[in-house]
């Protein structure tokens, strides 16, 4: 009877990843670019709306790796010599992240600036 | 650079002498030549797979679209939730079954290669951009101390308060550290894309700051995260009632039946 019960237990376990999973609709993401050169980012601030995953492509064109780190996106992630990487962030509230290089922390800062999905319009079309 | 050596230390060295302390705990401390031989060739193998992990992470990292590592840190800190499930239900000292050695070494081997690659490429990028020698190597004797002392002081507090004041206190704190690590997997998963994030549920950075030295030792220690998701907070939750469930199986079943455990 035991055995019943954690096969039970198992099959909830199961159906609750199945759920979780699907719950993730892989909608195309709005992209952004970030380069790292000289241990720098360019560009330093990005702008993306609130309340949406966006897509943050980062290449590294220094000769070292370079870490993206960020306490306030909750992000880390090692970019190698020469070679980019993805990595996903939001849905954000209004406000600034800041990022740094972990192994550049003085030099290689910028923010993420999270405004609402109509004032972006606005700076896009120069309004 | 002194700093971010220690903070480097506790980020990623911590865990593998944590675990070293926890898996300590649970076997007896008289050890046989043959028991021995084992820890040294555990010891061994660890060690030449963190070498090998770590010096082909850049080839990981370009792996299915750029999320190699993210899917084999993931994939290995599940691995490690599943071993400690065995260990947390195979809680005396003297169980010295097949099933216990395998699921500490797998935890064990999980934790220090995942870690300890980690830990490797950080050093060595430190290592190669810093004109500051004396700084760093200041602050891997001290990084290195802090961890071996937190260990040794958590294995005889541990065994203490198995003794003194409840017998499976040492076992409840593996399932916490081990669940500290799953969530680090979340995260990661959440990074790449295949879990979904949400709004945080809450910010706590203002009491604890993560980026503080008492936030990381606490998001080693129990994953602690200022900002979670809903989604952390119900896997935190659900990973640790399924082992006490699966623990207290028995009596839960009898309790239903309305019968005296």
């Amino acid at each position: 009877m035991i055995n019943v019960l954690l096969v039970r237990y198992i099959k909830i376990i199961g159906v609750s990843f199945l759920l979780i999973f699907s719950f993730n609709t892989h909608a195309k993401r709005p992209e952004y670019h970030i380069e790292i050169k000289n241990h720098l980012f360019y560009p330093a601030e990005i702008i993306i709306p609130a309340n949406k995953k966006v897509k943050l492509v980062i290449f590294n064109h220094d000769n070292k790796a370079e870490e993206f780190d960020s306490f306030s996106l909750n992000r880390e992630k090692v970019i190698f010599p020469h070679r980019s990487a993805t990595i996903f962030i939001g849905p954000l509230s209004e406000g600034e992240y800041d990022f740094f290089g972990e192994f550049h922390p003085h030099s290689a800062r910028g923010k993420v600036v999270v405004i609402k999905q109509v004032n972006l319009k606005k700076i896009v079309t120069g309004e | 650079m002194l700093i971010n050596t220690v903070l480097l230390f506790l980020h990623n060295a911590l865990p593998i002498f944590i675990i070293t302390a926890l898996l300590l705990l649970k076997f007896p401390l008289e050890l046989t030549n043959k028991v021995k031989m084992k820890w040294l060739l555990a010891l061994i193998l660890t060690t030449l797979f963190t070498f090998i992990l770590s010096a082909n992470l850049e080839n990981i990292s370009q792996t299915f679209v750029g999320k190699g590592v993210e899917l084999l840190y993931s994939l290995g800190l599940l691995f490690v939730y599943c071993a400690s499930i065995t260990l947390f239900m195979r809680n005396a000292t003297l169980d010295n079954t097949m099933t216990k050695w395998l699921s500490a070494f797998v935890i064990f081997f999980i934790i220090s290669c995942l870690n300890g690659a980690q830990f490797i490429t950080y050093l060595t990028s430190y290592w190669a951009q810093t004109q500051q020698i004396e700084s760093l190597l200041i602050g891997i004797i001290l990084g290195g101390g802090i961890c071996l002392s937190i260990a040794i002081l958590f294995y005889f507090l541990l065994r203490y308060a198995d003794q003194k004041i409840y017998p499976a206190i040492s076992n409840h704190f593996l399932l916490f550290f081990i669940i500290g690590q799953l969530m680090h997997a979340i995260i990661l998963l959440q990074q790449v894309d295949i879990l979904p994030s949400s709004q945080p549920l809450w910010d706590s950075s203002q009491f604890i700051a993560e980026n503080s030295e008492f936030g990381q030792l606490l998001t080693v220690l129990f994953g602690y995260e200022s900002t979670p998701s809903f989604l952390q907070l119900i896997i935190y939750m659900i990973a640790f009632i399924i082992p006490v469930m699966f623990r207290n199986s028995k009596v839960i079943f009898l309790s239903l039946r309305g019968e005296q455990p």
